[in-house]
């Protein structure tokens, strides 16, 4: 079902809507397992910052076959644009996973269809970024990536050494699914909750106070009507009025 | 159920006239070349069975017009065959000449309500309205034109019926959610969640029915049953009586779908329900919704299936743990997807079917996404006995993961159709021989080893799937030539005999309607059909209503 907006308040109506893992995050979640497959010392860590749905969202990574999460929820996080997320996702990666190799994001929200949290990510943390990616490898003793990434003529293979931060706009065709087993398993992993308190941030650059931009309103764009509708309870009405419709127009 | 709320049970039933209305303002396609070439769909349902024609073409919206139109047919010595949603699979709405009267404007939700004695709600509709439409309304917790035209008591319970934080939903699932709730009763509809939840006709509280006369009856369930003698008395308006002696048989104890309701002191309105319109066109209908509790599909693979089978017979003693359906997927169905995701894997929209699944079955279970306290150790447990794990299935609970899971199941019959009309390109005499046949608990692995074999022996091209909770396999049967087309049809006899031999039916759940009707005397004596034949000779004097439906008079 699609998010309509209630143009009274100018909020998102999400009431009887699944909240479902961002199906670009997901392609990010599955490159990032498929690296895990191919190289077995390699540990997975999803991040998420955001309510409830966001743990929904999590517990899917879990299921995936994510090792872990971490879930950056306080009402101090509220009302955060792009920037704040990336600041507060930079500072929990920064203290908590410090020694992390390469982060993996999907190319943009489906919602909202902000694509600025991956890049300003790297800015922050001061590593290399390859956007909107189709395919990954690991080269040069896992020092090193080798990105397959689409722009607008085709197709860029790019190189770049870890630490790094790669978006990816392509998955495979059929969504994987967990087993049974995977879907309880997930359910006894780490899931971290993390609280403002934890991170090393001012509470000025943390959500709304921290926000470069805000929603000031949220409005459905007008429906341009075009065609006529032919009242069809008069049969023999309605099928001379569409006769004088089309004569007029020279089409019969 | 002998729980009529005054505790009054009567045996005689009086019909009521309708308001008068003339013929000449409901809507009739008159001219047979117009129907076929404008209305064609309404010559034809899901079995694609051959229509012998049609006189007239009615679209009736309320009794008064459908009166009209059972009081004048008889005069122009024309017969009647009622038309729903058209989505049957044995031809119920495929007319033999006569008029067809489409029901489909029978469109609106009448009322709902909380019922404090069996402390369930209950919707009241139209015929015409779908299961599908149906569900969503009372899922989302909004009935189109209710809270306006409803009466005051019925705007209190809408109210009510919205502020409650339980989801109800509507449980026959006949799969073709397009299907009309009016076809579903006149046919006694099932489909995989009747493992938990039982045919449609377990939910049928209430239905108004016009018979031949043009006259209707009200039926609540639990006020009518049949003298010591087998019998009901119905009056009609002008005081008439006429005696309706049921017949006298054992119905199989399997989910069923052949032949008239029997049973000592039956309810009246279970000789409607399941009927296939031979006694009278229901025209609105009450049902009772249950509670909808968050459910995780799995579909566990298995190294053979006579391990499927194993699973599913445990599974079904074990009775902490209680799926709403258990459906299977034999070795030659996995074989059967396998190849269709070589060609197309978005239609079958699941990952590659591991290598090491000989046979699957598919069922659900109530899962809460955010408790952490699950314990399904004992399916584990039985999971392991039959030769797999917890780890070698997929499962899923998001909304779009449970569609998915339906459609994979949904997929199979679907591809056997296309491989079917593809081979009817060449052949045209080609058709599916799709088993439905059902037998008791005890009787489930003698009847798969006898298919089994047969099939085999036989060398044709075959696959397996379905309602196995219910011991519900369908068999179907994809001929490549002629000869095969033959062979196939006298095993499906054989397959027939078997199941009747074992206490089973011929039809579990598509009904018998114009095309099932051979095998009514390998489950039926002469005895017996003479007697329902004497049923609808009591209800419908002039043999009007559905020609050539059920029973061949």
């Amino acid at each position: 079902m699609d998010v309509t907006i209630n143009p009274e308040t100018g909020t998102l109506i999400r009431e009887g809507v699944d909240s479902i893992l961002n199906p670009f995050c997901e392609y990010a979640v599955e490159m990032g397992l498929d690296l895990k497959r191919r190289y077995s010392d390699i540990e997975t860590v999803a991040i998420s910052m955001g309510p409830s749905q966001a743990r929904t969202a999590l517990m899917r990574c879990l299921e995936m076959g994510v090792d872990r999460a971490i879930l950056l929820a306080d009402m101090k996080f509220a009302g955060s644009d792009t920037w704040a997320t990336a600041f507060t996702l930079a500072e929990t990666i920064r203290t908590m996973e410090g020694d992390f190799d390469l982060i993996l994001v999907g190319k943009q929200a489906i919602d909202g269809d902000t694509a600025q949290v991956g890049p300003e990510l790297s800015e922050i943390l001061g590593i290399p970024q390859i956007m909107y990616a189709v395919g990954v490898e690991l080269i040069g003793n896992k020092k090193k990536v080798r990105v397959k990434r689409e722009i607008e003529t085709g197709n860029e293979i790019v190189e770049v050494k870890l630490p790094g931060l790669i978006s990816l706009s392509k998955g495979p065709m059929i969504r994987s699914v967990s087993s049974f087993k995977e879907i309880l398993d997930a359910r006894k992993k780490e899931l971290r909750v993390v609280t403002a308190p934890e991170l090393n941030i001012n509470e000025n650059e943390l959500g709304l106070k921290g926000s470069f931009t805000q929603v000031v309103k949220i409005f459905p764009p007008q429906v341009k009507k075009t065609g006529m509708v032919i009242d069809s309870s008069e049969p023999q009405g309605a099928a001379k009025k569409l006769i004088g419709f089309l004569k007029e127009r020279k089409f019969v | 159920m002998l729980s009529w709320s005054n505790g009054k049970i009567m045996h005689e039933i009086t019909s009521e006239i309708v308001p008068h209305v003339d013929l000449k303002g409901i809507r009739c396609i008159e001219d047979y070349s117009e129907i076929c070439q404008d209305y064609s769909p309404y010559l034809c349902d899901e079995s694609k069975l051959a229509h012998q024609g049609a006189q007239y073409l009615f679209f009736p919206t309320n009794e008064g017009e459908l009166s009209a139109i059972f009081k004048e047919m008889p005069k122009r010595d024309v017969t009647v065959t009622i038309s729903g949603a058209r989505t049957g699979l044995v031809g119920g709405a495929v007319p033999y000449g006569g008029a067809i009267v489409s029901l489909e404007r029978f469109d609106k939700i009448l009322g709902l309500r909380y019922d404090t004695h069996s402390k369930e709600w209950l919707v009241k509709a139209e015929c015409g309205v779908t299961i599908r439409d149906l569900n969503n309304w009372a899922m989302k917790k909004t009935f189109p034109g209710l809270s306006e035209s409803g009466s005051a008591e019925t705007k209190a319970f809408l109210e009510k019926y919205k502020e409650s934080q339980t989801t109800y939903f509507y449980p026959p699932d006949p799969t073709e959610m397009g299907a009309a709730l009016g076809g579903t009763v006149s046919t006694n509809a099932s489909g995989a969640r009747t493992y938990r939840y039982g045919a449609t006709r377990n939910w049928v509280r209430w239905i108004r029915i016009m018979l031949a006369s043009g006259e209707v009856l009200e039926i609540p369930r639990g006020k009518y049953f049949a003298t010591p003698a087998g019998e009901f008395i119905i009056i009609d308006s002008a005081g008439n009586e006429t005696i309706v002696a049921m017949p006298k048989y054992t119905m199989p104890l399997t989910k069923n779908a052949a032949g008239i309701f029997s049973a000592p002191n039956m309810d009246l309105i279970d000789l409607f329900i399941g009927s296939e319109g031979i006694f009278g066109a229901i025209t609105e209908i009450e049902v009772a919704l249950q509670k909808w509790q968050n459910p995780i599909s799995i579909v566990q693979f298995f190294p053979s299936d006579d391990k499927a089978l194993d699973f599913v017979i445990t599974l079904r003693k074990e009775k902490s743990i209680r799926p709403e359906f258990i459906e299977f997927y034999s070795s030659h169905s996995l074989d059967l997807l396998r190849k269709k995701q070589k060609e197309d894997p978005k239609v079958v929209g699941m990952p590659p079917i591991p290598d090491y699944a000989k046979s699957a079955v598919f069922f659900d279970l109530q899962f809460n996404p955010e408790s952490k306290d699950h314990d399904y150790s004992k399916l584990e447990e039985i999971v392991y006995r039959c030769g797999s794990t917890l780890a070698m299935s997929w499962a899923g609970y998001e909304q779009r993961d449970l569609e998915r899971f339906k459609n994979f199941r949904h997929v199979l019959p679907e591809t056997v159709n296309t491989i079917i009309a593809e081979r009817k390109k060449k052949i045209p005499e080609l058709y599916k021989l799709g088993t439905d046949l059902a037998v008791p608990d005890h009787a489930l692995e003698e009847i798969w080893g006898f298919y089994k074999s047969i099939l085999e022996e036989a060398g044709l091209e075959w696959v397996a799937f379905g309602h196995i909770g219910n011991n519900h396999i369908h068999i179907n049967i994809i001929p490549r030539s002629l000869e095969e087309m033959k062979e196939g049809l006298s095993i499906y006899r054989e397959f027939a005999r078997k199941a009747v031999g074992l206490g089973g039916t011929i039809s579990a759940e598509h009904g018998v309607g114009k095309i099932k009707k051979e095998f009514f005397s390998i489950m039926f004596s002469d005895k017996v059909l003479k007697e329902m034949k004497e049923v609808k000779n009591a209800l419908d004097p002039g043999l009007m209503l559905n020609p050539g439906n059920m029973l061949d008079m």
